[in-house]
């Protein structure tokens, strides 16, 4: 084969394994929305918690040691965006769980379709929901009187940070569907999650926790990534917190996408 | 042959599918899982992140956990009385519900079954809590044992109350799908209401939500035994709003039934 | 005594479809009933109105005497029901199963302890009575459906579809134990939709398509009714038209499938010899030249237009 024959030969190969994952990102996209059961609860309840904590917190805020913020709305946000797409992240192990329960997944095999862009899809489904979830959220908290202090810069970063979160919880997912096989084990992490989220400086400043309770909120890789984010909101726009927030949740991404590329590697290597 | 119905065939039955019921979590331990892990676990999320809350004045304790168990032990048991119905979901998707439609007699004993199922499921969590509670929290039981049989019996009838609930929506949807459908409903009784602060601290809809809601009450009731002591005062309310949920959930569910076989 | 089962005008709607359409039947002491019918034509929907699992939108049945909607209780009382999909609840064993089948029937507590173990030894699932149900196999299922629905001595039995997905030797020794229950007294109403079936057990039969009745009958009646044999060949495609033709002298057509030419031989096997000698003289040539006698499934064609099951002759 020629160098050129050879070129056009990557570069069609190329397309169509973007087509591909392509497709099968839409089919993704498309099975969320078709699924209002998963999906609007994985927004209204977020958004529940917020409005309810708002309401019952309101004295807290005038606890020593809590930040300081106009109203508990501007506190919660970061965890409320985190919240609704850290579960809708799960979905994506649940439905290539179910996709290998019912067959499917053992068709796309067989068929051309790349071994990553199965993956990729996936994930890219993901962050298109992360990304839609964001934008109604955020929408939802201004309409209701937050208010981000860093402005445009400091939302562009929180969503760049959704994104690469659900992500990066997708890749978990993801792992224990290809270890699992099953639905019903996938959506068993769903506590887990949540459990991890609660642990956090997600509802409540670590500064007024006791204990080992603090200790472990206070080394909770989640609280790394919403004390920043939340300075974002509350306090105005910064590099390093900018940074930090992005750089952690990005790292977190490859490691768990990376885990994931060799998890679907041993699954077919067993086949 | 004719079959012998009555009182003592109901009892039959209730006990049955109830024993069934429990049998079914022993050879499925991974169905009772949630039941055991997440109030436990709320009960140490709740203290731990929200300990400095006690530390404003109005809660009348100033250890979380004396606050905090009752809400835990409410989680606890919704998640017991909604369980115990999808044993019911299992049976309507499967097909064995047709065979105990099927049987002779009144079908009230099959739901009361599934009832007696979760008021039994209702005592794992509630004793975990308690005991987590009182190990762990260093909670104090002002109420002495009254406090813990108010404890108890509140949350035995508020896991009927939502097993009625479960049970309601399930002879509705005839699928599993139910209890999905239902968490919107679940998250507002338990999260609309005195679970994590006063009513005084409350203001606007949340407080009206809270004034309104049969949970209120029930956990004023379940309190007391960690705060001031029992007094009837403060039980019962509790009691009438468990028989209000009972009432409002149990009797459509019972109509329900009785329409899937005329 | 009133008949096991009668239905009169039997009409049942769901919104815009109607399943079932003004079904008239009846079912004798002692008989073997079976509903003949391909998938979708209403046997399921007919028989849960007949076991008191629906209501009919119009018309009305009596079930051992009594009325399906009036008195459900007592046809309760005297039906045995093993539906499509075994009814069993996987995470128990067989003998919990017949237990608490036992209980919820109010059989007094001496018999509860015996009928289990009696009705397994029956059904041949002593051996794995103490095992979970959901690790039985499909036809270990189909019979501990139907022990759990002898639980109570039913005078009827209704068994819809018992041997659907069953390997051929799980379906005889069920056809031996319907025949068995049989011969004890039990009247059977049972729905099908493989033609053998309905053959093997059958004392009458009724062929149900599209929601009604169009044939009702003993099956060798019905077959002999049909009158002629089935001729069936192979023809090239392009011969067809030739071959419809030349056949269409020694009776009418009748459906087959894609590739083939079938006719209804007026006169029996003796004609075979001219319809060869003809097919000759027309040099029209064929293979696999069969003559089979009338059977339900020509019954069935000949009431419908169509075929009953999915291979066709």
């Amino acid at each position: 084969m020629t160098a050129t024959a050879a070129a056009a030969d990557q570069r069609s190969r190329l397309r169509s394994a973007l087509d591909q994952a392509a497709a099968l990102s839409l089919r993704s996209i498309r099975t969320s929305f078709r699924n209002p059961v998963s999906f609007v609860p994985g927004l209204v309840f977020p958004l529940m918690l917020a409005a309810v904590y708002s309401a019952q917190f309101q004295r807290a805020l005038g606890l020593p040691g809590f930040p300081e913020v106009d109203s508990f709305l501007d506190f919660i946000l970061p965890a409320s965006i985190l919240q609704a797409v850290a579960f809708g992240a799960t979905a994506a192990g649940a439905d290539m769980a179910l996709d290998m329960e019912n067959g499917f997944f053992d068709r796309l095999l067989t068929s051309p379709v790349s071994r990553p862009s199965i993956l990729s899809a996936r994930l890219a489904g993901s962050a298109v929901e992360a990304a839609i979830k964001f934008v109604i959220i955020l929408g939802i908290f201004l309409l209701f009187g937050a208010s981000v202090k860093s402005s445009v810069p400091g939302v562009l970063v929180i969503l760049v940070v959704s994104v690469l979160l659900a992500m990066a919880i997708g890749g978990v997912s993801l792992v224990l569907a290809l270890r699992t096989g099953s639905q019903e084990a996938v959506n068993a992490s769903f506590p887990l999650v949540f459990s991890v989220l609660f642990v956090s400086s997600a509802f409540f400043p670590t500064e007024l926790m006791e204990g080992w309770y603090q200790t472990i909120a206070e080394n909770n890789p989640i609280t790394w990534i919403i004390d920043p984010v939340r300075r974002l909101v509350i306090e105005g726009w910064s590099w390093s917190d900018s940074l930090s927030a992005i750089g952690l949740t990005f790292a977190f991404a490859v490691a768990t996408i990376s885990w994931a590329t060799f998890a679907l590697r041993r699954r077919l290597a067993t086949l | 042959m004719t079959a012998i119905t009555g009182p003592a065939h109901s009892a039959g039955v209730i006990g049955s599918l109830a024993a069934r019921g429990m049998v079914r979590i022993i050879r499925r331990p991974s169905l009772i899982i949630p039941t055991i892990v997440m109030p436990v676990f709320f009960l140490v999320a709740f203290t731990g992140s929200f300990s400095g809350i006690t530390n404003i004045e109005g809660y009348g304790t100033d250890n979380v956990f004396n606050w905090m168990t009752p809400y835990a032990v409410l989680q606890g048991v919704s998640f017991a009385g909604v369980g115990a119905a999808g044993m019911t979901g299992e049976d309507i998707e499967n097909g064995f519900f047709d065979r105990l439609l099927l049987t002779p007699g009144p079908k009230l004993p099959l739901m009361l079954g599934a009832i007696g199922y979760a008021m039994i499921r209702a005592l794992i969590p509630t004793t975990l809590v308690l005991i987590t509670a009182l190990v762990v929290g260093g909670a104090d039981l002002n109420g002495g044992a009254l406090g813990v049989l108010i404890l108890y019996v509140g949350a035995l009838g508020t896991a009927a109350g939502f097993a009625c609930l479960g049970l309601l929506a399930i002879y509705r949807l005839q699928s599993m799908r139910a209890l999905l459908a239902i968490q919107v409903p679940i998250f507002a009784l338990t999260f609309l209401s005195i679970g994590q602060v006063p009513l005084d601290f409350q203001t606007g809809w949340l407080r009206r939500a809270s004034e309104l809601n049969p949970i209120t009450p029930i956990l004023e009731m379940l309190r007391q035994g960690f705060l001031d002591g029992v007094t009837w005062e403060s039980t019962w309310p509790g009691l009438v709003a468990i028989a209000a949920l009972i009432t409002v959930f149990g009797v459509p569910a019972w109509f329900q039934l009785r329409r899937m076989a005329p | 005594m009133s008949r096991p089962v009668e239905a009169t005008g039997l009409v049942k709607r769901f919104g815009e479809l109607t399943a079932v359409d003004g079904i008239d039947l009846h079912v004798d002491h002692g008989e073997i009933f079976a509903f003949l019918g391909p998938n979708g034509a209403g046997k399921s929907t007919t028989v849960r109105m007949l076991v008191t699992l629906l209501q009919p939108t119009e018309g009305s049945a009596r079930v051992a005497g009594f009325d399906v909607v009036e008195h459900a209780g007592e046809v309760r009382q005297a039906i045995g029901v093993a539906l499509q999909d075994a009814a069993i609840d996987p995470m128990m064993t067989g003998n919990e199963l017949l237990q608490l089948q036992s209980v919820l029937h109010g059989l007094p507590r001496s018999v509860i302890r015996r009928r289990g173990p009696e009705l397994l030894e029956r059904v041949g699932l002593t051996a794995a009575a103490d095992r979970r149900v959901g690790t039985y196999s499909g036809g270990m299922r189909r019979r501990l459906d139907l022990a759990l629905s002898l639980v109570h001595e039913p005078s009827v039995l209704f068994l819809d579809e018992p041997t659907t997905g069953l390997d051929p030797t799980s379906r005889q020794s069920l056809w031996e134990e319907v025949r068995r229950l049989n011969d004890d007294g039990t009247t059977v109403f049972l729905t099908t939709q493989y033609l053998e079936e309905a053959d093997q057990l059958a004392g009458r039969l009724a062929i149900i398509d599209g929601g009604a009745i169009v044939r009702e009958g003993a099956p060798g009646p019905l077959k002999a009714a049909v009158g002629s044999p089935t001729l069936r060949l192979d023809v090239a495609a392009e011969q067809r038209d030739a071959a419809h033709e030349v056949l269409g002298q020694f009776g009418p057509d009748r459906p087959c499938r894609e590739g083939r030419v079938a006719i209804g031989l007026d006169g029996g096997s003796s004609r075979m010899a001219d319809v060869v000698r003809a097919l000759d003289e027309a040099s029209i040539a064929f293979a696999h030249l069969e003559l089979d006698a009338p059977s339900l499934d020509d019954v069935f064609a000949d009431a419908t237009g169509r075929r009953l099951e999915g291979a066709l002759e």
